[in-house]
């Protein structure tokens, strides 16, 4: 271990001949360069500071994630990106989560983007994915609804045939990254089932407001009153619509995950680093067994994130993947992530003692970006239910 | 029969899959039906007809080198080996395990040339059946005070002293045990010998401790003024320490294996088909928590043999697997006694048949996975102290 308060194994022999070492290779790079940009102080100070602002996150920063190629990670080359896979954008969102990067990417250019890029509409998508991965287009994924389960394929939206396309109607909430959104990818019910549409910011009819979460970042919620849009703008229809849909929904797990890891892990280090110093009864509070004990819980709980993340990242990294095996790996590790991550914030508040408790202290901020992410697209017990839907089939009804 | 027919076949040049066939059909064709998934640690006269097929196969070792008789399997093979053990509920934990499994790799890196040419083809082929003499009454978890005297005589060595919570003591011939030869040292780590014992020498009481779930799997040893020669001290005099902490391989991921909470898993799910269980919505979220428990261990188990088939060296943060897997292992047991309920208390293994699921039996097992292998208190101080690098004061 280089430094001696990280909490990483050290970078593995890259050595091997076969495909896994050379991708463990390339993501080890990966992870370095990563690293090396995200893993300045001055990102949590801008996270502190943008707290309760709008649109929430740096116009300038959103521009150097562009440059650095992270926002175009997982478009094809064809279409301005890097081709890459969800191994390696899982690695960009733990970096960007262990900082509590305040840049909505996963919901932009995952989950949003996500819809874009799954679609079938080639025109639109050579219109927007481009810009979308040069930084200049910044979308936002409208699909949750005002109603009770967490599931990306009910949808109230309503989306009227009218002559030059569709008309739409109804209420979308907790749009992430939809405060300053460029555009949003809205899904509706039409007559033929699902479809997901291309709706500019502005367009008449649409309206945007805007509420608070935990973490402090702007969430939107979008009210459209009979917008109108055109058949180009149609993204995607039926069938390809869900499977578009849910394929984003599903990396999107995976990498609010890696934030979710990335953040515990970075606030392990962070408490492990405070019982070493912080000194009661004469001695450092990190000699005390009960608070061993409890470190290495927390220890226990990071290490079950990783492991199943590292698992999961290599079986979605091939894209010819059954929709139900991707959902199942995808609402496991959300699952594990979000439990374990409260457990891990809420612990490391707990051994920073009344510190822990005041806002000026970095730990609070990773709690409340926890809550945040835990329960964004379905906490702990929605996606073990899924889970159970989707790979215990057999024996669960 | 010294060399056994197939020992010199280069199992590891095989493709992966044929690999995993051949070791699949011979488990399906030999082992006994009625011994597959046991709760308990078999006696060995019962698994013995088992064993003796492994021996006549060439596979009673597969992890020691093809020089010393055994299949010499790479991890990626043997990671293949074993879980194709646990698909067919074959037991591992049986008798002979502490020579084949444990003692063989340390002779093999540690033995002298007559002990290696000697004992390890009588270890292969069960003619020895060897347990493990670590415990002591006043050393537990902190088992480098242990006091069993070993004092030299000319060319033998006395052992006087207890040894308690011998594995399988009761149906061993031999033991390998750590004693105190040197008093006087610093660090009480230093002057431990590794030694062998014949269990047969005057002097040797070797008596069955009951435990709660009514087997008697554990023994106490006691030696009294026994005497072994000189030569069966395993590597230098006072420095048994460092043999019996020689183990690297699979030998040390073993009982962080998955297997034995897939089994009490699979037990759950026959329970709860046995009583309808999966039409209750508090069940059916208990289960899938422990499914997801049970596939993150997996995943853990999954890093730590993928670090071993690249060849690289295994830390102290190994107890993280050791902790996950007893403790997903106790929370499934747990899951299993409470389900079963009132109904399952007069269900026994003897009188179910396998006809009714034993909750009770499983879960009295699993008491004592978060104290054998190191307590689980023990694992999460080497976390702290050895992972987190926190501070002793």
């Amino acid at each position: 271990m280089t430094d001696p308060n990280s909490l990483e194994p050290a970078n593995h022999d890259a050595g091997d001949a076969d495909d896994a070492g050379e991708l463990r290779e390339r993501l080890a790079l990966l992870r370095d360069s990563a690293a090396h940009y995200a893993g300045q102080d001055a990102h949590l100070k801008r996270s502190r500071a943008l707290r309760g602002e709008q649109p929430g996150y740096d116009k300038a920063v959103w521009a150097e994630l562009a440059g650095l190629g992270w926002l175009g990670a997982l478009i094809p080359e064809s279409q301005g990106g890097l081709g890459l896979g969800c191994a390696d954008m899982a690695v960009i969102s733990e970096a960007m989560g262990r900082a509590l990067f305040p840049e909505p990417v996963t919901a932009s250019v995952v989950l949003a983007g996500g819809a874009i890029l799954y679609g079938d509409n080639e025109a639109l998508k050579q219109a927007l994915l481009p810009v979308l991965a040069g930084g200049t287009l910044v979308p936002a994924l409208a699909w949750r609804e005002h109603v009770q389960d967490c599931d990306p394929l009910q949808v109230d939206m309503l989306a009227e045939p009218v002559a030059a396309g569709l008309r739409l109607s109804g209420t979308k909430v907790l749009v992430v990254g939809g405060i300053g959104a460029d555009g949003y990818v809205v899904s509706a019910r039409a007559g033929d089932g699902l479809v997901l549409c291309w709706v500019r910011a502005g367009t008449a009819g649409s309206r945007v407001a805007a509420e608070q979460l935990p973490d402090g970042r702007p969430v939107a919620t979008l009210i459209l009153d009979g917008v109108q849009v055109p058949a180009a703008d149609i993204l995607a229809r039926g069938e390809v619509a869900a499977r578009a849909l849910m394929r984003a929904y599903d990396e999107a797990l995976i990498m609010t995950s890696a934030e979710l890891l990335g953040l515990s892990t970075r606030v392990l280090e962070i408490t492990v680093d405070y019982l070493k110093t912080r000194v009661q009864f004469g001695r450092a509070i990190g000699s005390f067994q009960a608070l061993q004990h409890q470190a290495a819980n927390l220890y226990i709980q990071q290490r079950l994130c990783r492991h199943a993340l590292d698992e999961a990242v290599m079986v979605l990294q091939d894209p010819a993947i059954a929709a139900d095996e991707r959902g199942a790996w995808a609402s496991r590790v959300k699952a594990r992530c979000s439990d374990a991550s409260l457990k891990i914030t809420r612990g490391a508040v707990q051994m920073h003692g009344a510190m822990g408790f005041a806002d000026e202290c970095d730990v609070g901020l990773y709690l409340k970006r926890a809550v945040t992410l835990s329960a964004w697209l379905g906490g702990a017990v929605i996606h073990r239910r899924r889970y159970a839907r989707l790979a215990l089939k057999e024996v669960v009804a | 029969m010294n060399a056994p027919v197939n020992a010199v076949k280069d199992w590891n040049g095989m493709d992966d899959e044929v690999f995993r066939l051949e070791v699949r059909q011979f488990f399906e064709e030999n082992y006994p039906e009625e011994l597959r998934f046991l709760t308990n640690r078999p006696h060995f006269e019962l698994i013995k007809p088992w064993l003796m097929k492994l021996v006549a196969k060439g596979w009673s070792a597969p992890h020691w080198p093809a020089e010393f008789g055994g299949m010499g399997l790479g991890p990626q093979k043997l990671l293949i080996f074993m879980d194709e053990q646990s698909r067919w509920g074959v037991a591992r934990q049986f008798l002979g395990e502490a020579g084949t499994v444990q003692l063989g790799p340390m002779l093999i890196s540690h033995g002298s040339e007559d002990q290696k040419k000697n004992l390890l083809p009588r270890i292969l082929r069960y003619d020895d059946v060897w347990c493990q003499g670590y415990s002591e009454p006043n050393a537990g978890s902190d088992l480098a005070s242990l006091s069993l005297e070993a004092r030299v005589e000319g060319d033998s060595i006395v052992l006087n002293g207890r040894k308690i919570w011998t594995s399988s003591g009761l149906d061993s011939t031999h033991l390998y045990l750590l004693a105190r030869s040197n008093k006087e040292v610093k660090k009480k780590q230093d002057g431990i010998s590794f030694i062998l014992l014949d269990l047969s020498s005057p002097g040797v009481t070797v008596r069955g401790i009951r435990n709660i779930s009514g087997t008697t799997e554990y023994c106490e040893i006691i030696l009294d003024n026994v005497r072994t020669p000189l030569t069966n001290v395993v590597g230098k005099l006072h420095d048994g320490w460092t043999v019996s902490r020689s183990l690297m391989g699979f030998e040390r991921i073993n009982t962080g294996s998955p297997r034995r909470a897939e089994f009490a898993f699979k037990r759950l799910e026959a329970l709860a088909v046995e009583r309808g269980l999966f039409a209750d919505a508090g069940f059916v979220e208990r289960y899938t928590e422990l499914a997801l428990d049970l596939a993150d261990l997996k995943s853990t188990y999954v890093h730590f043999a993928d670090m071993l088939c690249r060849g690289e060296t295994l830390g102290a943060d190994l107890s993280v697997l050791q902790l996950l897997s007893a403790e997903t292992n106790q929370r499934i047991t747990e899951c299993l006694l409470e389900s079963s309920g009132e109904l399952g208390l007069t269900v026994t293994e003897a009188n179910s048949e396998g006809k009714r699921v034993d909750a009770l039996t499983p879960f009295l097992v699993m008491r004592a996975v978060t104290i054998g292998a190191g307590t689980s208190e023990i694992h999460r101080d080497i976390i702290a102290k050895r992972v987190l690098n926190l501070p002793s004061k």
